[in-house]
């Protein structure tokens, strides 16, 4: 399993009675990267998650992790595998630290100096009970948990929901350092500030479908911007349309906003040619970008999950 | 002045499961009533040969037949204890309910007073206990009139009357102290210990010379003290009843009205500082500590330690507590059962109490005992369920755990738990056998050990079986509280009517208790039957989890 790939899904499909939650899923993440998973809620995450760690079973396809087979090897992949299920329940009558020693025996022993330093870098209190934590710090029970073997692969299910600033920034770093010692991080999340941030490639999942997989590189060479543009009076759209780089333009009354690819000249040069009053630029949300480069495919999903019935996913 | 909205939601949230218990009260009438009824002319002039002193024991007049029999024991024991079940169900989780969920920082900020909030509560909770008596009336009726029973001069209303007052008093102990601590688990668990001792207190203390009127501080001592399905309905008991309702009520108003709304699950501050006591904290880590965390099995198990301690030590203490009265009773209730014929003795399924093996048989080994180790392993069973409701077995496996291991460390934790109970059985039993000197065999009161031991697994087997097919602790729970109580009225009614007779063998209680292990001695057949069937469950059980998708 040495040169097999981290985690891969071939045509992973998952129904529930009528309603389709993931369909036809194909997935390849390489070892050593930050792979960030992203939709909407409801578009086929945790299930994709739940079906790599065989808590439910493919309806078709199959996922494997470091070569191996999701369900007839199960047992062996969790040996190399953390895991931090999104909307974390623990045993409410544990303290911190016996949570980890109960999943620690689990895993036949672990390196408690490990978790010492991991409970510091978080600012982790383990002598409470799990009952009287706050929703943040019983997350980070949580990360501590899915960290402490120094696991091979790591897939968290939106693993900063209650962290504050200072603990996600450590989080951050942490996950960058456990990458670079060649472990590999399939980070699933609606955050995109947070994907942005750390990911290396980013997969866009909507209503079951696999949009696309980008490196984070490519879609900074595609990021759009945001401009917009006030005047002194009302100027109508069609000055703006067919510029060079310049998507999509909306006016009301003197205020223009028009979304951009790539540099902001050709668009400022025709602006100045009248009175502005105000500028403000902004980046565009990275799912904005897969909407409006993808929106055949957005298309098409929506509609065949018009198709297969309407459901609540998992 | 009633909040209508937070009155109907109370009423909605409750009257299904009310229903239920309501139904299920019917069925078990019309099976009673349908073997009784089966008896035919012989069993009634047996009945007229009954000595009026068993009459009067059991509480129902001599022209009233075998199906009097019947009523009396639907409205002394089963009725009361389901409505007051559900009375209790519905005070603790009035107010403390709403803060165990968190909901109740919503509630306590709509402009409207707490005052108002615990009366719209409480007016939920007297609806569903008056409505779920009087249908349980009804139902009654309905069973006699499809089994064409005849039930003479009993007094019905007055018996649902009395019923119906206690089980609002039980009620009214768990909204108080619910409504006064926020403390959910807390309120049940006291309101459900009274009901117990006070049902053990009503029964027993009578038996005993000079410490009958003892019975009467116990709320179940009013249900039939009055004998009101003779006498009729006995008003000054029932005002006295609904006063002390009154006052309970008035004293969770004050309650509610001076402290803090918590939330999500609150703490007794009595409790806190009995735990921050040094000497005590000892006891309460072991009773509401962690437990192990060395493996599945024994954290399973040791999850159970709360229920072990309260279920080992309760049997172990009336199985000594019951030989040691024996003495006292033997010559009362024996004059009364030597007057008896014996036919009459086995139709009505009473004991022979004469005899200290019979004694211990009808005080101990039918009810009590079940009683504990059922919910001891049903508790146990339901566990597997328990890690998908809570959500917590994604984490557990995320750790290098096959299914396998986790349904297999569950199960485990049923057979343990069932043997603690079994053994608390036989080391009661045989101290109050060693103090009184009863000279029953040893050996006998281990089979009765074993064969609970066994009784337990199966129960706790079709839990743990109904959860592994569904991950609902709901369905767990119904299978194995389901199989209990249809097992026991199985094996407890059937067997009366001889055309009926052998059908209580598709019950696990008849290989438990169709004979009296304390004088039989060791079946190993029928403990054979109970391994096998909680074998089988648990193996189908186990399947049946490695295949299907997990939930939470």
């Amino acid at each position: 399993m040495n040169d097999s790939l981290a985690i891969e899904t071939i045509g992973l499909t998952k129904k529930f009675g009528n309603f389709t939650a993931v369909d036809d899923v194909s997935l390849q993440i390489q070892r050593g990267e930050i792979f960030g998973f992203l939709g909407p809620n409801g578009a086929g995450k945790s299930t994709t998650i739940k079906s790599i760690l065989d808590l439910i079973r493919p309806t078709t396809g199959e996922c494997r992790v470091l070569g191996l087979d999701s369900r007839a090897d199960a047992v062996e992949i969790r040996r190399h595998l953390g895991f931090l299920p999104a909307d974390l329940a623990l045993y409410p009558s544990l303290t911190g630290k016996q949570t980890l020693a109960y999943l620690g025996h689990l895993r036949g022993g672990v390196d408690w100096k490990w978790i010492d330093q991991l409970a510091e870098r978080f600012d982790a209190d383990l002598s409470k009970k799990i009952s009287e934590y706050s929703s943040g710090n019983r997350q980070k029970v949580g990360l501590i948990q899915a960290f402490m073997h120094k696991p091979q692969v790591l897939i968290l299910d939106e693993p900063i929901t209650g962290l504050d600033p200072l603990v996600q920034l450590e989080f951050h770093t942490l996950m960058r350092e456990h990458v670079s010692q060649g472990n590999t991080v399939f980070l699933s999340s609606h955050t995109i500030s947070e994907v942005e941030r750390v990911a290396d490639r980013v997969g866009f999942i909507r209503r079951g479908h696999l949009i696309a997989v980008e490196t984070m590189s490519e879609l900074h060479d595609k990021a759009l911007g945001r401009i917009t543009l006030e005047f002194a009076e009302p100027v109508p759209a069609s000055v703006f349309e067919g510029i060079e780089g310049v998507h999509e333009v909306t006016t009301e009354g003197p205020t223009v906003t028009a979304q951009y690819e790539g540099s902001m000249a050709p668009l400022l040069k025709v602006a100045t040619e009248r009175e502005v009053v105000s500028v403000s630029s902004a980046s565009v949300d990275l799912d904005e970008i897969f909407l409006e480069f993808y929106r055949d495919e957005v298309q098409a999903a929506d509609a065949a999950a018009s198709d297969g019935g309407e459901g609540a996913a998992a | 002045m009633m909040l209508r909205s937070l009155y109907l939601k109370t009423v909605r949230d409750r009257w299904v499961s009310a229903l239920i218990g309501v139904g299920s009260l019917f069925l078990i009438a019309w099976m009673v009533l349908a073997v009784y009824g089966g008896l035919d002319s012989e069993a009634v002039d047996v009945f007229e040969s009954l000595p009026p002193a068993y009459l009067s024991l059991i509480g129902i007049p001599a022209d009233s037949g075998s199906a009097g029999l019947a009523i009396s024991m639907l409205f002394n024991f089963i009725g009361p204890f389901v409505i007051a079940g559900i009375a209790v169900s519905m005070g603790s989780a009035a107010i403390a309910g709403e803060e165990r969920d968190g909901t109740m920082n919503l509630l306590a900020t709509v402009p409207r007073s707490r005052s108002r909030i615990l009366r719209s509560k409480t007016a939920g909770v007297l609806t569903i206990v008056v409505g779920m008596t009087t249908i349980s009336w009804l139902s009654y009726l309905a069973a006699i009139a499809i089994t064409g029973s005849d039930t003479g001069s009993l007094n019905l209303i007055a018996a649902t009357v009395q019923v119906g007052a206690v089980a609002i008093l039980y009620g009214s102990v768990a909204l108080a102290i619910g409504a006064g601590t926020g403390n959910q688990a807390l309120a049940s668990g006291v309101a459900v210990a009274f009901i117990v001792v006070s049902f053990l207190g009503a029964g027993l203390l009578p038996l005993i010379d000079g410490w009958a009127d003892w019975a009467k501080i116990f709320p179940w001592y009013y249900i039939s003290g009055s004998q009101p399905l003779n006498n009729g309905v006995d008003w000054t008991q029932v005002a006295g009843l609904l006063g002390i309702a009154i006052i309970l009520y008035v004293l969770a108003w004050w309650g509610f009205n001076r402290r803090d709304v918590q939330s999500g699950g609150a703490r007794a501050p009595m409790l806190e500082r009995l735990r921050s006591n040094p000497h005590l904290a000892k006891a309460f880590a072991l009773l509401s500590g962690s437990g192990s965390v060395r493996s599945i099995a024994s954290r399973a198990f040791t999850d159970l330690r709360a229920l072990l301690v309260i279920a080992g030590f309760g049997v172990l203490f009336m199985g000594f507590v019951v030989g040691v009265m024996f003495p006292s009773i033997s010559d009362s209730v024996g004059g009364l059962v030597d007057s008896m014929p014996e036919s009459v003795l086995a139709m009505v399924g009473f004991a022979d109490f004469s005899t200290a093996t019979g004694w211990y048989f009808g005080e101990m080994l039918t009810i009590l005992a079940p009683i504990a180790v059922s919910v001891v392993a049903i508790s146990a069973g339901v566990a597997l369920a328990g890690e998908e409701k809570n959500r917590t077995i994604g984490v557990l496996l995320g750790t290098p755990t096959s299914r396998n291991k986790v349904a297999r460390g569950k199960a485990i934790a049923v057979i343990f738990g069932s043997v603690v109970v079994g053994f608390a059985t036989f080391a009661g039993i045989a101290l109050g056998n060693l103090a009184a000197s009863l000279e029953m065999s040893y050996w006998n009161i281990a089979a009765a050990g074993l064969l609970l031991v066994g009784l337990g697994m199966v129960l706790g087997a079709a839990a743990f079986l109904g959860g592994a097919l569904t991950g609902k602790t709901s369905v767990a729970l119904g299978a194995g509280v389901g199989l209990a109580v249809l097992g026991w009225g199985m094996n407890s009614f059937l067997p009366i009517n001889p055309d009926l007779a052998n059908w209580a063998k598709i019950s696990p209680f008849y290989y438990y208790s169709g004979e009296n292990p304390l004088e039989e001695g060791m079946n190993w057949g029928h403990m054979g039957v109970l391994l096998a069937i909680a074998a089988v469950l648990t193996l189908v059980g186990i399947l049946a989890y490695n295949r299907r998708d997990l939930r939470g």
